[in-house]
């Protein structure tokens, strides 16, 4: 620009203290308003679980005890991990169907061939979980290389997967050894292995969330391009988050069969749509890059509380869909709105 | 002396479509070289292609001597090229500091982000450059466009490249930052380093650049010493024909009659007091320094956001809480917006599509459309203001930068209205379009339509407005006309406390 000089002083003034941020500075009840907003997809799922506990408690005792924390952790732990996976996925912006599939097939597969000996029962318990990892790493080599969408991909392996179940085994049973099922009753310090291995999971994403590979997946989510430009791979992307969600899968699969002690080729269907819907409820956005596996977690407990709800209210175990949509529609309203009000309030 | 970069007949296609044939390209350590051509000439595929992002069909690259040809982008960066894109590689919910050293974030012992590693050195890189303002961890979606093109600058510069590419990185900025970075690079380029510098404005270049190379249809027509060059020269290898002149004439043509008048207008606390009359035939020019108020100005009229004070279209007060109520017809007013590709095209949508969107009215009878009426408006508007498109089925996306911008001025022109609202209409456009945008609006404001033109590039507002309002932190600061309106003049009411207009 051929702007004369004597205005360049001027500009350094001008450059230190900028006029627009001047006229910009927000009030304090601004600042936090717009603080509680951009935590709204968290704070209205804890609001509704404390909301859901408390007339819980109100018809039951003993809602806020240990017990009632190793039951219910027990409960919800083979959502939590199927939807840890899905909250991989959804986070990159894609979905994942087929870990209905890998569900279905990890407990027959495990009911069908652990036998009695120990070792040969942890090597299949790795074995299912490589499976796991190889089917999701081939979602994801198929939604790149093909070009196509995450939903009909996984739609199609989910299919294949559920039949390759149904061969193996196809009506419910089979057998897991006895030490495999005592896996959830066993406890430390008052807490059930199942409250423990939900620590070891939240350690897990605390973790992740800060490594490179949990930093991109959120970037791809955000903006698949941006994300290409900045140097992520777009393959290696999707063989990882497809790859992470089908290994979250089989952990899902191993972690059923010491609940049910039995496999069956047909009860990942279960957790297909809870586990995007503990998802959306905790505040994950269905457009990627937004949200947590904390806000999964808790979403995930509010589906199970609903259940238990439910059952001490004696009422039909047909409410129990009724009432999750009903707080699943309240929840992404809640969180679209405050979105919404948060815009307003900086555009 | 050396070169460090060196580009032999490079080639590219896309389907039918070449986008580049012959290039060639060369340039060395410690200079400013700027690259210009027309929109669709060629530059940003072959920055792309340095880039990594595109590979191309033939043709050679070396870098400091060694064969170049970068797979990807991650390549190409750890070959010391960073690119500053004008289609910006940013992620928006990702944090600033996250954006600025995203794939080389610091690490700890167990591979997690050293977050106070990276705040630290976000904050030495800012002081290092001088850069304005901006909180590292904010939400890149929580910042404006310049604001992101600054931290698009600051995550180029985060590697210490070897060799910088800015592709019209000044568009997107005001004034002061524009200074700030033609500062930078030319800091940058003194200290060793190639600055790849693509620009439509050429004070900018000028003020910058060692040498200047010059791309058309795809090729290289002329490379040369900016000292040893006229801007005429310049223009005429642009353009590949002698250009008269860049702005129209200007002659009065404005009336008595108030198209808009605003009383008292004001957005919350960014837009008070504004008192101001349009008048019919005129072209009114709106300045200041970014984040003063503009923006606001533009997106109230148009029914965006609220509003307080009156609101007088052609007489008449009217109230615009939605763009529904601002689009009229014939009494109405029509915006083209900041980002035209997020907000003014349906970049997947055809030409026609996207120019007749927003008056599907104007050729429905009884609820169906007339395709044949349909095509008539379009064809006329294409042809009117010469947009350079194969059939009215191509898609919007396909087209380059100005005949895109073509497409949002022939929406506008459709809805009939006859108050236009022009915010920046010529960010990132070649010359040729921009001096045929101006000729337009002369046009159009002789035909009687009232005009109130925003633009970042001071001489715009100075040769193309009637005359100027300025805006500081959202009040007006001057109106000039006449002898009052210069660039001088414009920044010093932007700027300073003026005592009178």
């Amino acid at each position: 620009m051929s702007v004369a000089d004597p205005m360049s002083p001027l500009k350094m003034t001008v450059a230190t203290s900028s006029p627009s941020e001047l006229a910009h500075r927000p009030s304090r009840a601004a600042i936090w308003k717009s603080a509680l907003l951009d935590r709204a997809s968290l704070i209205i799922p804890c609001v509704m679980l404390i909301g859901l506990l408390l007339v819980y408690a109100s018809l039951r005792d003993g809602v806020f005890t240990l017990d009632e924390l190793n039951l219910d952790t027990a409960a919800a732990m083979t959502l939590i991990l199927a939807a840890t996976g899905q909250t991989i996925v959804l986070l990159r912006g894609g979905i994942d169907l087929s870990i209905g599939g890998m569900i279905s097939l990890g407990t027959v597969l495990a009911a069908t061939r652990f036998g009695t000996d120990p070792a040969q029962a942890a090597a299949w318990a790795f074995g299912i979980v490589a499976i796991g990892g190889l089917v999701g790493a081939l979602n994801g080599i198929l939604i790149t290389a093909l070009r196509l969408q995450p939903f009909l991909v996984t739609l199609a392996t989910w299919s294949i997967l559920s039949g390759t179940a149904m061969i193996i085994l196809p009506t419910d049973g089979g057998s897991l050894p006895s030490g495999w099922t005592m896996f959830g009753v066993s406890t430390k310090l008052g807490l059930s292995s199942s409250v423990w291995l939900l620590a070891v999971l939240l350690v897990f994403w605390i973790w992740f969330k800060r490594t490179r590979l949990g930093i991109a997946i959120r970037a791809t989510g955000s903006n698949e391009r941006s994300a290409f430009l900045s140097g992520v791979s777009p393959i290696g992307i999707n063989i990882a988050t497809y790859g992470l969600s089908g290994i979250f899968a089989a952990l899902a699969a191993l972690y059923l069969t010491t609940q049910t002690g039995a496999g069956s080729p047909t009860i990942g269907k279960d957790y297909i749509l809870p586990s995007v819907a503990a998802a959306v409820i905790g505040g994950i956005s269905l457009f990627g890059g937004r949200g947590g596996l904390v806000g999964t977690i808790i979403g995930a407990f509010i589906l199970t509380i609903i259940g238990n709800l439910v059952f001490v209210l004696e009422v039909s175990s047909y409410w129990q869909p009724i009432v999750s949509g009903i707080i699943l529609l309240v929840a992404v309203l809640a969180s679209s709105i405050a979105e919404k009000s948060a815009r307003r309030s900086l555009s | 002396m050396t070169e460090l970069l060196n580009a032999t007949a490079i080639t590219k296609r896309y389907g039918g479509i070449t986008a580049l044939s012959r290039a060639d390209f060369s340039a060395r350590a410690g200079e400013v070289h700027a690259l210009l051509g027309e929109n669709g000439a060629g530059k940003s595929t072959f920055i792309q292609i340095l880039a990594g992002a595109v590979r191309p069909d033939g043709g050679t690259v070396t870098l400091a001597g060694s064969p170049y040809r970068p797979r990807d982008p991650q390549e190409a960066q750890r070959s010391g090229i960073a690119p500053v894109f004008q289609e910006l590689s940013l992620v928006p919910d990702l944090t600033v500091e996250e954006n600025i050293w995203f794939r080389h974030e610091p690490l700890s012992a167990v591979r997690t982000v050293r977050a106070r590693a990276m705040r630290e050195a976000t904050l030495e890189l800012f002081a290092r450059h001088r850069f304005p303002s901006i909180r590292p961890d904010q939400e890149l979606r929580r910042l404006t466009l310049a604001e992101r093109q600054v931290i698009e600058i600051a995550k180029a510069l985060s590697r210490d490249p070897k060799v910088l590419i800015l592709d019209e990185a000044t568009s997107a900025l005001g004034p002061q930052e524009t200074e700030w970075l033609l500062g930078l690079a030319r800091g940058l380029a003194d200290a060793g380093s190639l600055v790849i510098y693509i620009s439509h404005r050429l004070g900018e270049v000028r003020e910058i650049a060692d040498r200047i190379t010059v791309f058309r249809n795809g090729a290289t027509v002329a490379a040369y010493d900016t000292q040893a060059v006229d801007d005429e020269t310049i223009i005429t290898d642009m353009l590949g024909r002698r250009m008269d002149r860049l702005y129209p004439e200007r002659k009065k043509t404005s009336t008595d009659t108030v198209a808009l008048g605003l009383r008292g207008f004001g957005v919350d606390h960014r837009l008070s007091d504004i008192d101001l009359d349009l008048r019919e035939g005129e072209v009114l020019g709106v300045a200041g320094m970014q984040g003063h108020g503009q923006r606001e100005l533009f997106q109230a009229l148009f029914g965006i956001g609220g509003s307080r004070g009156t609101v007088d279209v052609w007489g008449k007060p009217k109230t615009i809480r939605s763009p529904r109520q601002a689009l009229t017809g014939r009494d109405g007013l029509a915006l083209v917006p900041e980002d035209r590709r997020n907000h003014g095209l349906l970049l997947a949508k055809s030409v026609r599509e996207n120019l007749t969107l927003s008056v599907i009215q104007r050729f429905t009878r009884f609820g169906i459309t007339d395709p044949r009426r349909e095509g008539a408006l379009v064809d006329e508007m294409i042809a009117t203001l010469k947009i350079k498109t194969g059939t009215p089925e191509q898609l919007a996306g396909t087209l380059s930068g100005g005949n895109q911008q073509k497409v949002i001025f022939g929406k506008m022109l459709l809805t009939e209205a006859r108050i236009l609202l022009l915010y920046d209409p010529t960010r990132g456009i070649d010359v040729g379009t921009k001096g045929e945008i101006f000729q337009l609006m002369r046009d159009l404001a002789a035909k009687g339509y009232a005009i109130l033109f925003y633009s970042s590039d001071l001489a715009e507002l100075v040769h193309v407005a009637d005359r100027v309002a300025v805006l500081r932190n959202g009040r007006l600061a001057a109106i000039l006309e006449g002898e009052q309106n210069s660039e001088r003049q414009i920044l010093r009411a932007a700027m300073l406390e003026t005592r009178a207009a």
